[in-house]
């Protein structure tokens, strides 16, 4: 496997000139790499086409489970199709528009009788009152944002326990905060009341609830972001991105204004400086895990999706990839790992969701942006074929080192051995340019290892761990009993907090 | 040579597996003299395929399972052909035809594989299979349905079966008009390969018990799903679609003369018959819950070939039915000692035995025949063959990536949208050996250049990649070799010829491959519409690259690395998308000139439109003629033009409680490249404006819904036509929960009287059902007017009735 890496080359130039109406030029770039893994992957995890008529046009931007079982999606040209058969063994879907003319979906849920549909204007209620099939009533439950630039795009997360929702707003042309809370996660009340939630977005992806019900939202990379990441957002928080302080004194329920960031330091420094800023939960680093990492989607199918319950699979628009995240809470603090899943798929993707049968539909287009996948838009279907791959299930951190487990066990010559494990460390730069190197690059040295009687999990003990700083793992050398490869070699924890030994 | 594609029950029984009718036999005999220098088929199979006779023999061994019940050594065996499943048997097929099948297949259904089980016991044969009829029906899930479908769909059976590919391997079942034959022109006497190609038989595996087999509804699932029931892929999946798969089921199945009815089960019947079931060994071959096949009978290594299954005199085996020249190739192949099939045979038996040379050339063997070229079809008549005949697999290993032939073969994937006969899936169980195969026979042992190397190789260099990026676009380019003029690029369409989109290339192809074919197509597809432009290697543009061949090649692959991020090379169009209102109104939200970025469009059938800013609560514009143009190319999010001149108005807030008359209506804010930053973020909220959506009629216009202040106010807007020209009715619908007066700013502009009602602009006529409204300068802007009414809201419910007629000049 060539494990070289493309020399990244911001897309700023893409975004930067962009003004209200005019698009901008696209250029051309290479888009990076690929994991090498695809060939193997479908063994486990084949893709099947999901066909779409000729005549219809569908650039996923949002799905949704229905109750009867069906699904829905939404689009960036801003229609609904209800789509039925979607998990058929031989996929021949039925498509029934329900809505179109509403403006690029990014948001899309059922509740009640309705939808729950963000759009860039507004989150809209959508509704067939006099069940004809097809959406007669679109009510405006919030637009407690400001819209002025195309580039000014709006995501939706699901109802949490108490049932508020969550809307994320990327800034103005992808830099600046020239409309009211654009850089904003608003929450959005059952009762219908806007209220900012927390700050310092740039250009978000997707936004929803993890495996413990946490509010998460996805980041790309680009000013005050040097990778793609996974940020937990309590109340109150500041996400890095400092253009849409432009806003507090709109807001008073979200506290004062923070402290400006200064360029050039270190997440982990600034932190303790200005206190709303939240590290990054998980850091995906930049080009071998994603490029615009979009939504993600808790698999929450009793295993149907195989051994990942309770994980989140991520989607990425440039690479048309799919990865995994987990997430843990340290010291009140959220932290995780990610981890290569599946590359392959036919377009960008824009978002993923589970099917009622357990199987992970995948959509969205590449239009507009540099996309490997070659289709102008697709629906895809991730299924796993019953046959259990070989991987790092999940990574968790221990107060001197880290919890690896398996899917299956590791033979003990290998898993035993600290120099099966190779770990090294970095760290971003917090500053306002575009994008950023890894930097503090170090190995970190395995002390020992303790690989649990049954195989499936190994204690790793390395000699220091830092905060602010993200651990890649290398475990090619790694083989099961029965003598494989894992079927992904790497994975990358960021850790933020520590946790004291017992 | 002249054959007649009349559908004959008898005349062209030319199974791959079965029997060869007499006539067939005579015609291959006698064409077979004639062969000249391509390969000889082996007579026992059919087609212009690759074996000899010892490897047909094999192969007729493998595909007709003799090892089920015989020992000894099997030839190398291909995927096994599995017999279908009996799961659901009695839903499937029939009751009467299942039985009659069972007691005489080869009559019933001559050149089935299913061998005769009942020679040997003559006199009982009704009883064994009206027994196996009710046990198969009675450990079925399912009950045989013949009710036919709602909607008849005959011809569209016909058609797709006609084109899809079903031909190839069955044969057309009617004569068709005449589609697109060989050019005349080639069908000279100096063209050795259409002199020398086609005498042979074409394959016919018959569907002449078809209709008597299967109602439409259970051949219809059958073809939906083929290896559901027939898991080894010989009748592929031709990736039908539900609908697809009923249209042919109802052609296949519109002659059908008996009446199918499905029958109960009798116990007793079916106790007798699983007991011949295992007594027969019929498990041997089709699986069976809570059966095991009987123990092997004699090796085939010793085999008495005057006796037994191959032998006519015999009369206690099973019988095939095989014809002279098929047991003359089993016996030369059980004779041969066997030694292990090279690569290049094992993928000449798959080759065969999954019928790929039905539709693909490969070397000298395979390929269309010519009785039947018409049933292959495009859409893109001008790309010639290369539109509608699958493409060669000469070299297959070597041209595609690894990773593309198994998208193509196991997850069917296709980029040539247009060439109607389909790529089947055969299974990806059947087939997981073959990608490996052709890359160990076709991939050069030293790849020259690799594709990703290369690209790595430019991007590496910042001056090669610049140069080689826009070296790469131009040669693409009308102004360059004119590639995007016959393919499409980057999912828009050529100008002239939609070939398959290039944007694909590096993802799909190898990069040798791809070199050697730009600089020589005619060698690789001798009647390709695809052009050199290298000829002898000689770059035929000279200023690009400075004319160097290689330089150019490379230039293009890098290109096309960069996928769907590569910039449109010139002489393509960019096609708007317009979106009408032909049938009944449309509305449509997203960001426009004429209404902001809450901008919502109203068309009507009526031709005329209006716009409204959902922002300020206003009607912002109004055009005759086309709905909306919509951008949705390049990062465009769906914003929207009017598809004619718009008779634009202003767009700041309409409705507000003005203190007095004097007060100026407060104006929108703007912004500037050197002030972007909204100066009054919560205009026209903090003037009391929310919008709150709208909600549809049966017509599907439009109310929208909104509130100023405490005021709830409904707008709907429709079209009429007076005197041919058509006027926007608007009625505006109050709420309000005690008196009050509510200002509207109705109109602006150069503000004119015409009545009492009655107001008008430059291209704009308003006209006001009641109140009395107010004329007056607008402070800032000079010359300008504004239209303003008081609104005496009473408490509750109120409307007023707005026309608006655009003046035409």
């Amino acid at each position: 496997m060539n494990r070289s890496i493309t020399k990244p080359i911001t897309i700023a130039c893409l975004v930067a000139v962009a003004v209200c109406f005019a698009e901008s030029v696209t250029f051309a770039e290479d888009v990076g790499d690929r994991w090498g893994t695809e060939e193997r992957e479908r063994e486990y995890y084949p893709i099947v086409n999901l066909p779409i008529p000729k005549d219809l046009v569908i650039e996923a931007g949002a799905f949704a489970q229905l109750p009867d079982g069906r699904m829905a999606v939404g689009t960036r040209h801003g229609d609904i199709y209800l789509i039925s058969g979607i998990d058929a063994a031989k996929p021949n879907p039925k498509y029934q528009l329900f809505a179109s003319g509403l403006d690029e979906i990014f948001g899309l849920l059922w509740v009640g009788d309705g939808f729950r549909v963000t759009q860039s204007c507004e989150l809209t209620y959508v509704r067939d009152t006099n069940g004809d099939g097809k959406a007669d009533r679109f009510e405006t439950i919030s637009d407690a944002w400001g819209y002025e630039n195309y580039h000014e795009y709006a995501f939706g997360s699901e109802l949490d326990a108490k049932g508020n929702q969550y809307i994320a707003l990327g800034l103005s042309a992808s830099y600046y905060s020239n409309a009211l809370n654009r850089g904003f996660i608003m929450k959005v009340s059952p009762d219908g009341k806007s209220t900012a939630f927390a700050s310092g977005l740039r250009s978000p992806g997707g936004i929803g609830l993890d495996e413990h019900g946490a509010l998460f939202y996805v980041e790309s990379q680009g000013p005050w972001n040097c990778s793609c990441s996974l940020k937990a957002v309590p109340f109150q928080s500041f996400h890095g991105h400092p253009a849409s302080f432009n806003w507090y004194e709109f807001n008073s329920e979200l506290g004062p204004t923070p402290l400006a960031p200064e360029p050039g330091t270190l997440i982990a420094d600034e932190k303790k400086r200005i206190k709303q800023l939240v590290p990054y939960a998980v850091i995906f680093p930049y080009i071998r895990m994603g490029r615009s990492v979009t939504d993600f989607a808790v698999d929450k199918t009793g295993g149907k999706f195989g051994p990942f319950e309770g994980q989140m699979f991520l989607g990425d628009y440039t690479l048309s990839i799919v990865m995994r995240a987990t997430t843990e809470e340290v010291n009140g603090v959220w932290q995780g790992a990610c981890y290569p899943f599946r590359e392959g798929l036919s377009t960008g993707i824009l978002d993923v969701e589970f099917s009622p049968e357990g199987n992970l539909i995948c959509g969205g287009t590449n239009r507009g942006w540099p996309v490997r996948g070659i289709k102008p838009f697709a629906l895809e279907r991730i299924q796993w074929s019953g046959k259990m791959p070989f991987e790092i299930k999940r990574i968790t951190i221990e107060p001197d080192g880290f919890l690896v487990t398996f899917t299956k066990p590791v033979e003990k010559g290998t898993g035993e051995a600290a120099g099966s494990y190779t770990i090294s460390a970095f760290t971003h730069p917090y500053r306002g340019a575009y994008g950023g190197p890894e930097i503090a690059q170090h190995a970190c040295e395995v002390k020992s290892v303790e690989l649990v009687d049954d195989g499936l999990s190994a204690r790793v003990h390395v000699d220091k761990l830092e905060e602010g700083f993200v651990y890649s793992f290398d475990l090619a050398k790694l083989r099961s009993r029965d003598k494989e490869e894992l079927l992904h070699r790497d994975a990358y924890y960021t850790v933020n907090e520590i946790p004291a030994a017992q | 040579m002249r054959l007649s594609l009349r559908f004959d029950l008898f005349s062209r029984r030319a199974s791959i597996l079965g029997v060869v009718g007499r006539l067939v036999c005579l015609v291959l005999s006698y064409l077979i003299t004639h062969q000249a220098a391509a390969q000889a088929p082996d007579p026992s199979l059919f087609g212009k395929h690759p074996l000899n006779q010892a490897q047909a023999g094999d192969l007729l061994r493998s595909e007709l399972r003799c090892t089920a019940c015989h020992g000894g050594s099997a030839p190398e065996m291909l995927p096994p052909k599995t017999a279908p499943s009996l799961e659901d048997v009695g839903a499937r097929i029939t009751p009467g035809y299942l039985q009659r099948f069972l007691e005489s297949p080869h009559a019933v259904q001559p050149g089935t594989t299913m061998p005769d089980m009942l020679a040997s016991r003559p006199t009982e044969r009704k009883e064994i299979a009206e027994g196996l009829t009710h046990f198969l029906i009675e450990q079925s899930k399912n009950d045989f349905t013949s009710q036919p479908f709602a909607k008849q769909e005959i011809d569209k059976g016909r058609m797709l079966f006609h084109s899809v590919g079903c031909v190839a391997c069955h044969g057309p079942q009617e004569q068709l008009e005449a589609g697109p034959t060989r050019d005349p022109r080639y069908a000279d006497e100096d063209d050795d390969e259409y002199f020398q190609r086609d005498r042979f038989q074409p394959p016919a595996i018959s569907l002449g018990h078809v209709p008597e087999k299967y109602s439409a509804r259970s051949l219809s699932e059958f073809l939906f799903q083929p290896l559901h029931v027939r898991s080894s892929g010989r009748m592929p999946d031709m990736k039908l679609t539900r609908d697809e798969a009923q249209a042919i089921a109802q052609y296949l199945t519109r002659e059908s003369q008996q009446t199918k009815a499905a029958i109960v089960p009798d116990k007793s019947l079916a106790a007798k018959g699983k007991q011949y079931f295992q007594e027969l060994n019929c498990v041997a071959c089709h699986a069976m819950e809570g059966m095991s096949p009987a123990n092997p009978v004699l090796s085939l290594d010793q085999a008495d070939l005057t006796r037994g299954c191959l032998s006519k005199a015999s009369s206690n085996s099973p019988q095939f039915h095989l014809n002279e020249a098929q047991q003359a190739a089993v016996a030369v192949s059980l004779k041969e000692r066997k030694v292990a099939d090279t690569d290049q045979v094992v993928l000449a038996k798959t080759m065969t035995a999954f019928n790929c040379i039905a539709c693909h050339k490969r070397d000298d063997f395979g390929g269309v025949h010519q009785n039947y070229d018409p049933y292959f079809h495009s859409s893109e008549k001008n790309l010639g063959d290369d539109g509608r005949i699958p493409p060669p697999l000469t070299g297959v290993g070597g041209k595609l990536q690894p990773i593309w032939l198994r998208k193509v073969l196991f997850d069917g994937e296709s980029v040539r949208p247009y060439m109607e006969t389909r790529m089947p899936q055969y299974g990806k169980q059947n087939l997981a050996f073959l990608p490996d195969l052709l890359a160990r026979l076709d991939s050069p042992e030293k790849i020259e250049q690799d594709g990703s190397k290369l690209v790595e190789e430019i991007n590496s260099d910042r001056e090669r990649e610049k140069q080689y990026r826009a070296a790469g676009r131009e040669l693409l380019g009308d102004k360059g070799l004119s590639c995007v003029t016959c393919h499409n690029f980057n999912g828009k369409a050529a100008p002239v010829n939609k070939g398959l989109d290039i944007i694909t290339t590096t993802q799909r192809l190898q990069y040798d491959w791809f070199n050697h074919y730009l600089r020589n197509p005619g060698a690789y597809r001798p009647r390709t519409v695809m052009p050199s432009a290298w000829p002898n290697g000689v770059a035929a543009h000279k200023t690009i690259l400075n004319g160097d061949t290689d330089a150019q090649i490379q230039a293009i692959w890098y290109f096309l690395s960069l996928g769907r991020s590569a910039p449109d090379p010139s002489g393509i169009r960019q096609e708007k998308t317009m979106i009408t209102a032909d049938d009944q109104a449309k509305t449509y939200r997203g960001r426009s000139r004429v209404a902001g970025f809450r901008g919502i469009a109203v068309g009507f059938p009526e031709k005329i439109n209006y716009a409204f800013n959902a922002q300020t609560g206003t009607l912002s514009a109004i055009w005759q003629g086309d709905f909306i143009n919509v951008n949705w190319g390049g990062q465009g999010a769906g914003d929207f033009h009017p598809a004619a001149r718009a008779i634009q108005l202003d767009q700041d807030v309409s409705f507000m409680r003005l203190a007095d008359d004097n007060m100026p209506w407060p104006r929108m804010p703007t912004t500037s490249k050197e002030t972007p930053v909204n100066p009054d973020p919560l205009y026209p909220k903090n003037l009391g404006y929310q919008f709150r959506g709208y909600y549809m009629d049966d017509a599907s216009i439009p109310t929208l819904m909104y509130r100023s202040g405490s005021v709830k106010i409904e707008d709907r807007s429709y079209a009429v036509e007076v005197e041919d020209r058509p006027q926007l009715k608007r009625t505006l619908k109050f709420d309000s929960p005690q008196p009050q007066t509510l200002w509207f700013r109705a109109l602006s502009g150069d503000v004119q009287i015409e009545s009492e009602k009655k107001f008008r602009t430059n291209d704009l006529a308003l006209t006001i059902s009641a109140g009395k409204p107010i004329i007056r300068p607008i402070a800032e802007q000079r010359g300008k007017t504004e239209l303003l009414l008081p609104i005496k809201l009473p408490q509750g419910e109120s409307t007023l009735e707005l026309i608006y007629e655009p003046i035409n000049h």
